[in-house]
């Protein structure tokens, strides 16, 4: 069977362009982040309407360890370092974080001080979802603000769960070490 | 050869002062000139604080409302319609209630004076009064001349507060209309002022308007609800006074409106509450001899704000009002003395303030310092 060749019709196409909805980079970013990928396009809306998209210049700090936190990080584009700072000591470099990544969500859910300093690695966008703004979301919009929570939820479980698996890993080798040294 | 006078150059110091001194005479009349223009443009912008003051806090009594229609699928314009709705409706009727009712009162009050001046005059009948202090008090005597001055200035005043409260309603109606705005906008129109605050500082100053906002909602409201609280027992105790003792105090409602909202002032408000009530009680029972021997109910109306506020310390105001309000009297005192040189509104809204201040640097103070920044 042939197949028929598709045809195109240029007015038609640029109208159906037209109709598209057009979506701004920070909801195409919301979409991306595992939080927000279940949400409907009217939701990251709303979302989008109570976020704040900050500009970071190279080295610039976003937050240092030991400040009081108030709010989760996604990266719209460029990259981010994660440090963590021992006493004493030169400051340990986590993975570099780049586009759709996010950090700092625990801090959506208590206002502990941060564990770990973020800074800028180059010229960054970066969007800021606070804890008012989704306590905000929380009065105004409920269910979307349960679903927010919910979402955030599933991430820290499933991070809980990862963190246990190596923890008895590491438990494990250190009984093997153990064992080791005691039949030398 | 031609002897040329050498040309003498200054020396960079001295250039760099003449080129210096002429900047800084340039900033400096450019300064005069800024001092000038803020100077004449004071009293404007200080009308437009006032009037986006007054209409932060409404917004800030209001917002809970709107935010929970909103949260039940209204749009917040709907929802602050509906608000406005509310209010207007309640001011209306309070307007057709109120106004005559208390014109009626006024009247009464200014006739029992005419009525007693025009007799035996003003003098006569406060010696009346005097005597029959004496019987109880033998050493106790009211100065006459100070109360026919009070009593005249304050019918002599009276006008003057009418014809301002005319004057004012093209500023409540800016405030209403600048409350409609930040309740339906209120959010995204913070979100941009906040924008322009540098990485730095963005994440600890939204923490601290943040909590500054819920710290106002809260002590706003607890005022609010516990101003309510004595308004309500005002109204159940006058109305058992009438009742029971046939008191014939009118206008319950006012006077147990103004208990209420005298009561936002510590220590002082309660007296300011008891007042009305008492001159009333004088005014409507005067020749009334079973009402001269039961001393013009004066005892009763004390005793019955008394057991009001017993109830407004220790059941309602622990309940509603945070601790915010701690203040010495003599912070109390000093701020209504500040807040008479505006007026009467001044006094009223004297403590309030302090205690929206206080609210405000506690917070700003907090934030700075969980930042490390001071």
């Amino acid at each position: 069977m042939i197949a028929k060749p598709k045809v195109s019709y240029p007015m038609f196409e640029s109208f159906k362009d037209k109709l598209k909805p057009k979506r701004s980079q920070a909801q195409l970013t919301l979409s991306q982040v595992e939080i927000f990928s279940r949400m409907s396009w009217r939701e990251i809306k709303i979302i989008e309407h109570a976020i704040h998209i900050r500009n970071y210049a190279p080295n610039e700090p976003i937050f240092k360890q030991g400040d009081p936190g108030s709010g989760m990080y996604i990266i719209i584009n460029g990259r981010v370092g994660i440090f963590f700072e021992v006493p004493n000591q030169e400051p340990t470099q986590l993975p570099v974080l780049g586009e759709s990544d996010f950090f700092g969500e625990i801090a959506l859910l208590d206002d502990s001080p941060r564990t770990a300093s973020a800074t800028a690695l180059d010229n960054c966008t970066i969007i800021g979802f606070y804890r008012p703004d989704l306590m905000q979301i929380l009065k105004t919009k409920p269910t979307l603000g349960s679903k927010i929570l919910l979402s955030l939820s599933e991430v820290l479980a499933t991070r809980l769960r990862g963190t246990n698996s190596e923890l008895l890993k590491l438990n494990l080798c250190l009984e093997e070490q153990a064992a080791a040294g005691d039949h030398a | 050869m031609h002897n040329q006078d050498p040309i003498e150059i200054a020396p960079q110091s001295v250039r760099f002062f003449h080129q210096n001194l002429f900047k800084t005479l340039v900033y400096f009349f450019l300064l005069i000139l800024v001092l000038v223009g803020a100077y004449k443009a004071l009293p404007l912008v200080l009308d437009a604080i006032f009037l986006l003051v007054i209409a932060s806090i409404l917004t800030v009594v209001l917002n809970p409302m709107v935010d929970r229609m909103e949260s039940s699928g209204i749009s917040r314009i709907i929802g602050a319609l509906i608000v406005f709705g509310g209010i207007f409706s309640t001011v209306g009727i309070g307007i057709v209630k109120g106004i005559p009712a208390l014109l009626i009162e006024i009247g009464r009050i200014k006739d029992v004076i005419q009525r007693h001046t025009a007799a035996d005059s003003l003098d006569s009948f406060m010696n009346g009064i005097n005597t029959t202090i004496s019987q109880y008090l033998p050493d106790f005597q009211l100065d006459t001349d100070i109360i026919s001055n009070l009593s005249a200035q304050f019918f002599g005043q009276l006008g003057s507060i009418l014809g301002g409260a005319i004057n004012t309603l093209t500023t409540i109606i800016f405030i209403l209309i600048i409350t409609m705005f930040f309740l339906v906008d209120g959010s995204r129109m913070m979100k941009r002022l906040i924008e322009v605050v540098p990485n730095r500082y963005f994440e600890m100053s939204l923490n601290i308007s943040y909590k500054t906002k819920k710290q106002l909602t809260n002590f706003l409201r607890g005022q609010l609800l516990a101003a309510l609280g004595v308004a309500v027992q005002s109204v159940i105790g006058l109305s058992l006074l009438n009742w029971i003792f046939d008191a014939n105090i009118s206008g319950v409602f006012l006077i147990a409106s103004i208990a209420g909202l005298a009561n936002m002032i510590p220590f002082v408000g309660p007296f300011m509450g008891m007042a009305p009530a008492i001159i009333v009680s004088l005014f409507n029972n005067l020749g009334d001899p079973v009402a001269a021997a039961n001393f013009y109910y004066i005892f009763h109306i004390v005793v019955m704000f008394f057991i009001v506020q017993m109830i407004d310390n220790n059941v309602i105001s622990p309940i509603v009002v945070s601790g915010s309000m701690e203040m010495h009297p003599l912070t109390v005192i000093l701020l209504i003395l500040i807040g008479s040189q505006i007026g009467v509104l001044g006094m009223f809204l004297a403590v309030p303030a302090w205690g929206i201040s206080k609210v405000v640097v506690q917070e700003v103070y907090q934030g700075l310092k969980g930042h490390r920044l001071i």
